[in-house]
């Protein structure tokens, strides 16, 4: 690994599900971890050799910089902590769960002297990279019309998914990946709608649910993102269709990966080792590789804090559209007074 | 510390990919020669020219590269001029990464795996699809016995005709022979990992010169070659350089691989964007740069053996190594005389 990366130590606050994928990561990096969760640290750190501290200060007083991991409603306290106490700050998406909260972090570590990363990963998936490429070289003309869509099994059939002022609902969860995408591949927004169904009742998101959001773009383009809870078991799947004057990109994430097999029951043999490299590059790595790049002084990554705060604000204007059903116009949306 | 490696010769194609990423590795100093290039028929630039658009170092002949003292030497010329680079950088005390198909002829590629055995120098040879995700699932799959006793193999490697590019590729001396010298090596070299290094007993080809006769070329275009292996396994590759000019990529390799417990297809180059634009279909490969694994395999053996010491083996070897690079010519070689004979080689 390149020398600019050398001697990491990163304090990963927070022990969920993307915990794994991003200590793999920074071992893949080199890198010295040390957790700090309030659930799940020790479980954590036993199976990667990381270094649990108790508490969130003792954390700050140890580490290069953090990379928060925790549920989306603690994000701006904790980029908060790290930024008073100094500390440049890689955050998981969405950056937090208003645009108001969003740009008061970003001026927080303005103020500070520090920088601020949201992790985008779809931004370093190497189909989406591909087609933005592309698009920036011509290879499809003006871009018309696009679709994005995610599904997954929905993870709101217990703990804090339903809850909506906690997890934003499919539309800030899941969505925010392809209104970032949206904005990266067609250009900034100037128009929002958005219908979902079932409707969130009092705050509780469905289980079920899917989110159709159609999006203008100042460049002329229009494009339309859908999200859905699936029923459990729903396999993962992402894709998108983008059309330009010249020409069209599609991908899935369920096409030809390049690798099928047809086994019979019975003895299936020894245990698999498969090398590591085995599924490419994680995209988490290439993420994680590029901010701490950043953050070490080198060049800009290829998302910076305002785009995740954008990501935030065309999500509350969804949530907008929902309520009022009419398109939100991005040139005048206000969600607090603080957001221009 | 930082590793002097050499480029020698832009005869191959895979040249340009080398020296980019090399000249983007921060502790790799890179040089290049490309005598040859000045004189060549090809269309793009070659020599001192190519070397700038690459950014990496140049000098006029292999003698000043050699005397450059590199650590390691990737050498890329024309398939017949292996044996004589090989050789030099093995005398010059460097490891070799040394382009496919190891050598025109089995005896040279003998000579090459002597000359870098009594060097102490390593000797891999540029097999990148080895790299492959689904390639590495798909051994795991066998190494653990998931599809039982593998019995056949059907592999395939098509492309396009390597011709506007760099003409030696359908020159008879200068690249061996046309498809068979040039795509049956990628999937032998698949099965050869897959079973440990087996050696082929017989082989038969058909080929043929019904593709591409409008561009005027010699060599046969077209060739399916059946292996029989020493394990008792039974292969077919075909190695036709069959994918249109205007397809919209440069071709793939597939390899379908059956079991007493069923069968694993993996297609390495098949994961891609597709649409379409102004001049037809679009391919926009996301399937991972497998030179860069290839690389980083070499140099990373080249570092932790350090300087080549002639009567010792390197401490690593990274595979694929010269042996299998022998092996997989010595199937090149059959092949090309079964196609002149109608029936089988016995090896």
């Amino acid at each position: 690994m390149s020398e600019q990366l050398a001697d990491l130590t990163v304090g990963l606050i927070g022990a969920g599900n993307i915990a794994h994928v991003h200590v793999a990561a920074w071992k893949a990096l080199g890198a010295r971890v040390l957790v700090h969760s309030l659930e799940g640290a020790p479980e954590l750190a036993e199976q990667y050799g990381l270094e649990v501290s108790p508490t969130l200060d003792a954390l700050l007083g140890q580490v290069e910089f953090v990379d928060i991991v925790t549920p989306s409603p603690t994000h701006k306290e904790i980029a908060l902590a790290a930024i008073k106490a100094g500390k440049n700050v890689i955050c998981e998406k969405p950056l937090t769960l208003t645009a108001t909260d969003s740009h008061e972090v970003i001026d927080a570590a303005k103020a500070a002297g520090v920088v601020l990363y949201p992790a985008h990963v779809v931004r370093f998936f190497p189909a989406y990279k591909a087609a933005y490429d592309a698009i920036q070289a011509g290879r499809i003309g003006k871009v018309a019309v696009a679709r994005f869509f995610r599904q997954a099994s929905s993870p709101a059939g217990a703990g804090w998914y339903r809850d909506v002022a906690r997890s934003g609902g499919v539309i800030m969860d899941l969505m925010v990946h392809d209104l970032d995408q949206a904005r990266w591949l067609c250009g900034d927004v100037t128009s929002v709608y958005a219908v979902q169904n079932p409707p969130t009742v009092d705050g509780i998101s469905p289980v079920n649910v899917a989110a159709h959001v159609t999006l203008t773009h100042a460049t002329g383009a229009i494009s339309h993102c859908r999200a859905t809870w699936g029923a459990t078991g729903t396999t993962f799947q992402s894709g998108f269709t983008v059309a330009g004057a010249s020409g069209v990109l599609k991908f899935t994430s369920n096409g030809d990966s390049g690798y099928s097999e047809e086994l019979q029951d019975g003895d299936t043999g020894g245990d698999l080792l498969i090398p590591a490299s085995t599924l490419g590059e994680s995209p988490y790595l290439t993420q994680l590789r590029e901010l701490a790049t950043g953050l070490r002084g080198g060049a800009d990554p290829r998302v910076l804090a305002s785009d995740g705060a954008t990501a935030v604000y065309l999500a509350e204007a969804a949530r907008a559209s929902m309520a009022s059903g009419r398109a939100i116009d991005m040139t005048s949306f206000d969600t607090s007074g603080a957001v221009a | 510390m930082s590793l002097k490696v050499a480029i020698a010769s832009f005869a191959h194609t895979h040249a340009a990919g080398y020296a980019m990423l090399l000249g983007a590795m921060p502790d790799v100093d890179v040089l290049s020669a490309d005598p040859d290039g000045a004189s060549a028929p090809d269309a793009g630039p070659r020599g001192a020219e190519f070397a700038e658009q690459l950014g990496v170092a140049y000098v006029d002949s292999y003698d000043e590269l050699f005397a450059w003292g590199p650590d390691a030497v990737v050498v890329t010329s024309e398939n017949a001029g292996h044996r004589e680079l090989v050789e030099r950088a093995a005398a010059a005390g460097a490891h070799v990464l040394c382009e496919k198909p190891l050598a025109t002829e089995v005896a040279d590629g003998e000579a090459m795996l002597a000359a870098c055995e009594a060097a102490g120098s390593i000797l891999m040879i540029a097999y990148p699809v080895r790299f492959a995700p689904s390639y590495l699932r798909l051994r795991a799959m066998v190494e653990a016995g998931r599809l039982g006793d593998v019995f056949a193999v059907l592999g395939t490697n098509n492309g396009k005709i390597p011709y506007d590019a760099r003409q030696w590729f359908t020159d008879p001396k200068l690249a061996g022979g046309g498809a068979l010298v040039d795509h049956t090596v990628h999937c032998a070299d698949l099965i050869d990992g897959l079973t440990g290094g087996a050696s082929a007993t017989r082989v038969y080809a058909a080929a043929n010169h019904v593709l591409h006769q409008d561009k005027g070329v010699s060599v046969e275009t077209g060739g399916l070659v059946t292996v029989n292996y020493d394990n008792g396994l039974l292969a077919t590759i075909d190695c036709s350089w069959s994918v249109p000019d205007n397809g919209p990529t440069w071709g793939g390799v597939s390899l379908q691989v059956t079991g007493t417990n069923g069968s694993v297809e993996i297609e390495p180059f098949l994961p891609h964007v597709g649409g379409t634009d102004a001049s037809g279909e679009v391919f926009l490969a996301i399937g991972g740069n497998l030179d860069a694994s290839l690389l980083a395999t070499f140099l990373g053996a080249v570092r932790a053996s350090g300087p080549a010491k002639a009567g010792t083996t390197p401490a690593v070897v990274p595979q694929p190594d010269g042996a299998v690079g022998l092996r997989t010519l010595r199937i090149v070689d059959a092949a090309r005389r079964s196609a002149l004979s109608g029936q089988p080689v016995d090896l």
